[in-house]
């Protein structure tokens, strides 16, 4: 009597606990949102770290591989709400690069592929030298010339910095973005899917789709500020119709196989020189803006995994160094030349460390394509994990040192 | 410290000092970049001066002492150059106007300098208001006396040039419906206005100076913050009133404007000036700030009001023998064509209506001071 009472005790929790977890577990993303928006505010406040270093380390902590408090498979939504995030944030970089600085100092952009040979050469030698395949060393490499623009614009935006070195960065970093999507795909191309085994097509196919997704946020660049035009509310309404404009572009790029990275960036750049601009206030798309960079940042580190972690850890921590020294070498060797000193140079390097973002993306993109890179690439799994906790502290810790952000923050 | 004494100077030679925006052509706000341009200027001589100046989003420029107007001209025009090719380097714009648009004050940062920082403690959020941007002239007179002769003098024409060189229309990123706004922030400083009566050096030394250094309120002419102020050490006058124009070749058309009647004054055309010629001077001061060339003033003699517009085009006529013989007639035609085309404001005003923000407004800030103005030949 008293083992069969015991046994519908244990069944009615069980069926308690079915109940409620299908219940809680609509809730988990909200709630894993909710923790890691504390962390940040109580991280910042208190410690002043980068608000997404903590997102980041949130998300990695309570992914389905570790704590397991998110479902193992991320719910469509939250996917596509990240890549929106995404898209608006490159849209904001975009908008704030001007095209003309990079004619009129050839430097920069001759600093930009210095620092992204560099790093891709060395990060080739390092991990050829780990006995990795060539094929995986030249997705490493192609990926590691990156810097994600989108955790650079947060930390610039969360501390107000401005002055020659954020500037440099914001710069720097879009330009090895699209050399690394180039270089990527390219590889991608030719050696993953064995297109036709000839490197030229492999360049061609990634160059065609590169300049169609270009032209496509060209296209939304000049359409939509004419729209605006059209209807008279250039002043008020810009905001809200260049984000709906931005989900329109992610979708489109998403079901047409194009890049979104480049085609928002595209579409920031044009139409900011269409001079119809963000008003400071919704900078970074505002609340908006805020919640889906969260959303985001939470979203990438909890595709990651412990195991990857250790699996690639070796060669992830000797990537991160190697990149580090590479970029700021890079850098600081035609600073002079470039108009500033090594100093600033030297800082811009340092500067351009986070890379996860944008690195694991690119490979959910392809994983999506049928191709599960995650696993090859353990130790970018590794670095990016790392650098999306490191990378924004460094990013933050530079601008300190280069006095770029408001006097309340220096000290 | 006691007062400098007057060192005399060869009487109406020029000097001016600009004081410039530094702007970020990624936002089109002000960034602080002064370090960053003087790093870069450093690398070749600079054709004049250029330092920071309080706030590191700022830099002045000033030139040399010079006799003729073509010559001003020629530097202000050579240090612009030498300006916007640095800040291409660098992704700056090199801008004038008397305040940006829409920069936020409590963003500024304070240029780490001693002295700013102490000007930073005693005036508080006044220091970091006090991004706004003017130009200096400097005329330089044969004795204190002279100089004080002159600052007084001036006092009818001081209206003159703060409509002539309005540019300061706008105030975080909203129209304050003056022309120059700018003049609003210096009046908060408590040592700003007007000198005081005294046309004597040695009075101003003894009877002013002096006690008002016992009152322990100043240390140095540096103190004061009013709209014409003696500089002993340079042998000056230095007027303050003006914003910076948006192009060089305005900025220096003013100097000249001013050579000129600094000239007509001292041969001593008109009647001297007497005390009570202030009962307008603040009234006329509001209506060229709040109107500019639109606005009209009381002529501190016979009351009669009349429109600053024409009262600058009856002086321009009346100067006309003496800009000959300063070799500055085309400058006077300048100042003949910015009361005809309207002050820098209206050129702010206009660009924002046709462009519909503030920042396309400070692009053609950019683009003005950059590819400047013609200028006809004299």
């Amino acid at each position: 009597m008293g083992r069969l009472s015991c046994g519908a005790g244990v069944s009615a929790m069980l069926d308690f606990m079915n109940q409620l977890m299908a219940v809680a577990s609509p809730l988990a993303w909200p709630l894993v949102l909710m923790l890691a928006w504390l962390a940040g505010e109580f991280g910042h406040r208190r410690i002043g770290l980068p608000r997404i270093s903590l997102y980041a380390l949130v998300g990695f902590a309570l992914a389905p591989a570790q704590a397991g408090l998110l479902p193992a498979q991320p719910p469509e939504a939250v996917a596509l709400l990240a890549h929106i995030g995404f898209g608006l944030i490159l849209f904001e970089v975009g908008h704030r690069i001007n095209i003309r600085w990079l004619q009129s100092n050839p430097w920069l952009p001759a600093t930009s592929v210095v620092e992204a040979v560099l790093t891709f050469g060395a990060v080739y030698l390092l991990a050829r030298g780990f006995g990795l395949p060539p094929t995986t060393t030249m997705l490493i490499a192609a990926l590691s010339m990156a810097t994600s623009p989108v955790a650079v614009v947060r930390v610039i935006n969360e501390q107000a910095s401005a002055g020659q070195v954020t500037e440099r960065l914001l710069h720097l970093s879009v330009m090895n973005c699209v050399l690394a999507v180039f270089a990527f795909k390219s590889v991608v191309g030719q050696v993953i899917f064995g297109t036709s085994g000839s490197l030229w097509h492999a360049l061609y196919s990634s160059a065609i789709v590169l300049l169609v997704s270009a032209v496509l946020g060209a296209v939304f660049g000049y359409l939509i500020p004419a729209l605006l035009r059209a209807t008279d509310r250039a002043v008020q309404d810009s905001t809200l119709a260049f984000a709906i404009a931005v989900v329109i572009l992610v979708m489109l790029t998403h079901s047409l196989k194009l890049s979104p990275l480049l085609a928002t960036l595209t579409f920031g750049m044009v139409a900011r020189h269409r001079r119809i601009v963000l008003s400071r206030a919704q900078r970074g798309f505002g609340i908006l803006g805020e919640l889906l960079t969260l959303l985001l940042f939470v979203f990438v580190s909890s595709i990651l995994s412990w195991s990857h972690l250790v699996q690639g850890l070796g060669l992830g921590v000797a990537l991160v160094l190697v990149r580090s020294l590479t970029k700021v070498v890079g850098v600081t060797a035609l600073a002079r030349v470039s108009g500033t000193t090594w100093r600033k140079g030297a800082l811009v390097g340092v500067a351009m460390a986070p890379f996860s973002v944008f690195a694991v993306l690119l490979l959910e993109q392809t994983r999506m394509a049928g191709v599960d890179l995650m696993s090859q690439l353990a130790p970018v799994a590794a670095a990016a994990l790392l650098l999306e906790i490191v990378g924004p502290v460094l990013t933050q810790q530079a601008l300190r040192w280069a006095y770029e952000m408001p006097e309340g923050q220096e000290s | 410290m006691p007062l400098d004494a007057f060192t005399p100077s060869t009487p109406l030679t020029l000097g001016v000092e600009l004081e410039l925006q530094l702007i970020s052509l990624s936002d089109f706000d002000l960034v602080g970049a002064s370090d960053d341009m003087l790093e870069l200027l450093s690398r070749a001589p600079f054709p004049g001066h250029v330092m920071p100046e309080i706030t590191d989003s700022m830099i002045e420029v000033s030139t040399a002492v010079h006799t003729h107007y073509p010559d001003l001209l020629s530097q202000l025009r050579a240090s612009r150059d030498a300006l916007v090719s640095a800040g291409e380097q660098l992704n700056i714009g090199v801008s004038g106007g008397g305040t940006h648009p829409f920069q936020n004050w409590s963003e500024r940062r304070i240029f780490r300098r001693p002295r700013f920082r102490e000007l930073s403690a005693l005036y508080g959020y006044l220091a970091k208001q006090f991004t706004i941007f003017g130009q200096h002239v400097h005329v330089g007179c044969a004795s204190g006396d002279d100089a004080l002769y002159l600052l007084h003098a001036l006092n009818r024409y001081v209206p003159h040039f703060i409509a002539l060189s309005a540019s300061s229309p706008f105030v975080q990123g909203k129209d304050t419906l003056f022309n120059s706004a700018r003049l609003n922030s210096v009046f908060a400083f408590p040592l700003s206005g007007r000198a005081p009566f005294l046309l004597r050096w040695d009075d101003f030394e003894q009877r002013y100076f002096s006690k008002m250094e016992l009152t322990g309120v100043v240390k140095s002419m540096k103190d004061f913050y009013w709209d014409i102020r003696p500089k002993p050490e340079f042998g000056t006058i230095e007027l303050r009133v003006c914003d910076t124009p948006l192009s060089v070749e305005r900025a220096a058309a003013l100097a000249a404007y001013l050579q000129a009647l600094c000239s007509y004054l001292l041969d001593r055309q008109e009647s001297d000036p007497i005390e009570d010629d202030y009962l307008v001077y603040n009234y006329n001061r509001f209506q060229a700030c709040r109107f500019g060339l639109d606005g009209t003033i009381v002529h501190p003699r016979n009351y009669e009001q009349m429109l600053l517009r024409e009262d600058i085009l009856a002086t321009v006529r009346r100067l006309r023998p003496y800009a000959e013989s300063l070799d500055s007639g085309c400058a006077l035609e300048h100042v003949q064509q910015m009361v005809v085309e309207g002050c820098d404001a209206r050129h702010l005003r206009m660009a924002h209506a046709e462009r519909a923000s503030v920042e396309g407004m400070v692009d053609a800030a950019l683009q003005r001071f950059r590819d400047g103005e013609p200028v006809a030949r004299g």
